[in-house]
């Protein structure tokens, strides 16, 4: 359509425009130059020049938090991903009942994480006496406080969230996998492929994008890791789930340094570019 | 099976598998829904994973009059409700504009709105404080409504876009010759068409919507304005210590909703959060 008046376009798309800009990209922009102030949030903006990112280097809480964050991206990532291509080769191998079954493994996804957080306190509490612990000790053993030991609390938080949003990826894998062209498999197994050969060779290889377009919602979910550690361990214990997201936020919201938490934020803005890039990047390599 | 060509055993298997799956994917709800409706002797005495004796409904009862989860529920919907028109009311209109009128900055301005996919949530949310600080938003609905729209709108004027396109421009010309200018256009033809795109961006966002935790965690500090997840650990920290059985049924109310709507929009919902997820 043509428009009557150059102007028309901009009149549909103004409201849009001034919401997305004053609340997103404006506020984003604030954030970097904060970054370079030292503010408490409610006293004076004082310009600090680079003090903050050079106390950024320094930070070992931050290190401790980025560490944490690669430990929950990569575990998370791998779990999620085997969780759902699982979930997704299951369904795709049967005819009846796949419908029932996805929608009752999709469940977790569209539960708060609140919810799941709460459910999970009470499923692993020790004392009264959850589930889990209940399991372990009819096989004898002894029952841990998974969520308040130091050794355990990062992987269980890790797999938490990764329960919640593993159906997505089920969901994505399996609308992948019943894409693949029947004559393809066919073929395969005219060509005397079993069926696992058929699933490794034919139709793995077939849904190769699919797996980098997981790979970035996954490396981008993970780098903002958030509700699952802030609910449940608050990074405790000390900060063994500490994450850089959580860390940001309680610097700028339970310590009111809001200059130094503008940094961390545009650290995590720049984290979660790199990342994508290096993705994609791959992805390039992968498809040439 | 025949598309896997698999023995008895195979079957066998697999179907063992599916089983395991669903009862792990499924059991932490089933869980707390059958814990809800224990005694407090039965939560005190049984087993964790028992099974209760019977009906007991005292602790939603206990729940409903000993805390404000029906206010933390309206809240939640007042703000599910706002949200979801606001983004549709600013999405549509923009889509429109950049897949049907003519003009030549229409892929950049496309673009523009895309970058936003890329850019946390919490990169924004210092500044966004201080903003509604200032101007007394805090503790008041617009607080998590505002944001949520504003993060939204990428997503679904991308989603809006995909769809429109594919809208035949003969019949927006057939309207034209009609003398019906494009404000018209857009009303009576093309957002009516696109009907089965405004049921997915209001399911896909409903769900995030009525889960939010950052903003309403951040901005919504009174107990009055809490909505449902925040008002949950509120009700959870007070109660969760000494009241198991109350603090169950409290988690139930609050995941019932998305539960409903997904029990009769279960497709759409899946396709709905898969098709978002996949185009971030």
């Amino acid at each position: 359509m043509k428009p009557k008046r150059k102007i028309e376009p901009w009149l549909f798309l103004l409201p849009a425009l001034v919401v997305y800009v004053s609340i997103v990209l404006f506020p984003m922009l604030q954030t970097i130059g904060y970054s370079f102030m030292d503010w408490n949030g409610i006293g004076e903006k004082t310009f600090a020049g680079l003090k903050n990112y050079s106390r950024m280097l320094s930070d070992k809480n931050l290190r401790t938090a980025f560490l944490n964050n690669m430990f929950f991206l990569l575990l998370g990532t791998v779990f999620q991903m085997f969780m759902g291509l699982l979930m997704a080769t299951l369904l795709s191998g049967i005819k009846k009942g796949s419908n029932l079954f996805r929608v009752l493994y999709f469940i977790p996804c569209i539960i708060s994480s609140m919810a799941v957080c709460k459910i999970f306190e009470k499923l692993l509490s020790v004392q009264p006496l959850g589930v889990i612990p209940a399991l372990m000790k009819l096989m004898h053993l002894k029952p841990i406080a998974f969520l308040s030991d130091f050794k355990y609390a990062l992987t269980w938080v890790t797999l938490i969230d990764g329960y919640k949003f593993c159906g997505l990826y089920m969901v994505i894998f399996y609308a992948a996998l019943m894409n693949v062209s029947k004559d393809t498999i066919e073929a395969a197994y005219i060509d005397g492929c079993n069926w696992i050969q058929a699933y490794f060779f034919v139709k793995l290889p077939a849904i190769k994008n699919m797996f980098f377009v997981v790979l970035v919602i996954l490396v981008n979910g993970c780098l903002k890791g958030f509700d699952v550690s802030y609910i449940l361990t608050g990074g405790g214990p000390g900060n063994a789930t500490e994450l850089v997201a959580t860390y940001m936020y309680k610097t700028a919201f339970s310590m009111s340094n809001f200059g130094y938490g503008s940094t961390l934020a545009v650290f995590i803005l720049i984290e979660s570019l790199i990342a994508v890039g290096i993705v994609k990047l791959i992805q390039k390599k992968f498809s040439d | 099976m025949e598309t896997l060509q698999a023995g008895k055993k195979t079957k066998i298997i697999f179907l063992i598998f599916i089983i395991f799956f669903v009862v792990l994917q499924s059991y932490p709800v089933f869980w707390v829904l059958i814990a809800s409706l224990k005694t407090p002797e039965e939560i005190a005495g049984s087993a964790p994973y028992a099974l209760p004796g019977s009906f007991y409904l005292g602790n939603y009862i206990k729940a409903f009059t000993q805390s404000s989860l029906v206010r933390y529920f309206l809240n939640s919907v007042v703000v599910a409700i706002c949200t979801l028109f606001g983004i549709v009311v600013l999405s549509a209109p923009a889509a429109y504009a950049i897949s049907k009128i003519r003009f030549k900055q229409s892929e950049k301005v496309l673009t523009f709105f895309l970058l936003g996919m890329m850019i946390p949530t919490f990169s924004c949310l210092i500044p966004m404080f201080q903003t509604y600080n200032t101007l007394g938003l805090r503790n008041t609905y617009a607080a998590v409504i505002l944001p949520q729209i504003g993060f939204s709108l990428p997503m679904c004027i991308f989603l809006y876009v995909g769809f429109m396109k594919y809208i035949p421009n003969e019949l927006l010309e057939a309207g034209a010759i009609d003398g019906a200018g494009n404000f018209r256009i857009f009303r009576q033809i093309v957002f009516p068409m696109a009907k089965n795109s405004t049921v997915t961006v209001v399911i896909y966002n409903f769900v995030s919507i009525w889960n939010e935790f950052t903003y309403a965690n951040t901005f919504m500090t009174k107990d009055e304005m809490k909505t449902l997840p925040i008002g949950l650990n509120a009700f959870v920290g007070e109660m969760g210590r000494r009241d198991w059985g109350a603090t169950f049924s409290a988690i139930v109310i609050a995941i019932l909703p998305t539960i409903i709507v997904y029990f009769f929009l279960n497709k759409q919902v899946m396709e709905g959060m898969a098709a978002g997820a996949v185009k971030s």
